[in-house]
């Protein structure tokens, strides 16, 4: 900044008119923004869904380690997929941080905005693992894989039978 | 026919100037450059990078015209481009510029009335300066751009509660500082 020079008061209005006028200026046109404010909508909803779909897996899976999970904490830590957890907390990072760019966000407290939307990620996982969603899921093929796929480090879970997965996990 | 300018809010010149005639747009860098420079350089404490955080204020803001909310007060709109600005420019910086105590205050009432007023103004620039940003700012918006404390959140994205809470601070703050210096 310093290097530039320096700007009489009055040619403020002279310098940017002139930009205008031989077009070395030019405004962005309404779609750009409306496109910005689409994608912005879109990627918070998307990472709205990933926290609660991983979330909702990481519950699944502590689940999954069965009665006496305590006794076997510390193979728990061996083979629990940490990347699902921590996916899912970047996916409400980077969520609050789409969030603080709504005009909306610093009218309200915003430590309270993230609270509420952290309890509801957390809320929504556990009712859609209590409801039995991931057992609903298991019985579609492309998912089931994709449960194996997360789970082929842990010995506690092992998702190949179609009928009894229901009722190993439960 | 144009209909007289001066008239007009600055919403509705926004309009005209992204429908029709992009000339008018000097009516607002008319409208709004003393205030804006007045501000900067309160923020920044130097009149000449002030000049060059509201001229690049005015191109940016230029620029993203058609992304302006016609629904809400340009003013607050122009403000917080100017205040990001100067924020980003301290930032470059780091180190607070120089104060400059020649800055001319443009006075509306009596010559006397003017010059204690302009001798309170220098001041309390002094002390202003010396005050962290987040204080400084809100105060200045307050008590010297006779914001209100709704466009102050607006301008600055905080909070209303926030805005009271930084000033009444800024109140004791100021009070000490200028008690120090004396």
């Amino acid at each position: 900044m310093s290097k530039k020079q320096i700007v009489p008061l009055d040619s403020i209005e002279e310098v940017v008119m002139d930009k205008v006028k031989s077009q070395k200026i030019a405004m962005k046109p309404k779609w750009y923004f409306t496109l910005g404010s689409l994608f912005v909508i879109a990627g918070f909803t998307g990472l709205l869904f990933g926290s609660v779909f991983l979330t909702n897996i990481t519950l699944f899976l502590l689940r999954s380690h069965g009665p006496m999970g305590e006794w076997r904490l510390q193979q728990m830590l061996n083979s629990f997929p940490l990347w699902v957890p921590g996916l899912a907390v970047i996916s409400t990072v980077l969520g609050v941080w789409l969030l603080k760019k709504y005009d909306f966000s610093y009218k309200r407290n915003f430590w309270l905005v993230i609270a509420g939307l952290v309890f509801s990620i957390i809320l929504v996982a556990f009712v859609l693992e209590n409801l039995g969603v991931n057992n609903i899921w298991l019985r579609k093929e492309h998912i089931r894989r994709f449960y194996q796929q997360i789970n082929r480090s842990s010995p506690a879970l092992e998702v190949s039978g179609r009928g009894r997965t229901q009722k190993f996990f439960r | 026919m144009l209909p007289n300018l001066s008239e007009l809010k600055d919403e509705e010149i926004v309009t005209m100037v992204c429908a029709k005639d992009k000339e008018i747009y000097a009516e607002i860098i008319r409208r709004y450059q003393a205030r804006l420079i007045r501000y900067a350089t309160y923020i920044i404490g130097d009149e000449h990078i002030a000049h060059d955080v509201v001229q690049d204020g005015f191109i940016k803001a230029y620029i993203n015209l058609k992304g302006f909310n016609i629904n809400k007060k340009f003013s607050s709109w122009i403000y917080r481009i100017v205040h990001n600005e100067a924020v980003n420019v301290i930032n470059k910086n780091k180190k607070q510029v120089v104060w400059d105590n020649n800055f001319d205050i443009t006075g509306t009432g009596s010559l006397e009335e003017g010059f204690i007023k302009a001798e309170i103004i220098k001041r309390t620039h002094g002390c202003l300066e010396q005050m962290p940003l987040i204080y400084k700012d809100p105060t200045t918006l307050y008590f010297l751009e006779e914001k209100s404390y709704e466009e102050i959140s607006d301008i600055l994205r905080i909070p209303v509660s926030t805005v009271g809470t930084r000033i009444s601070r800024a109140k004791v703050l100021l009070k000490n500082i200028c008690q120090k210096n004396k």
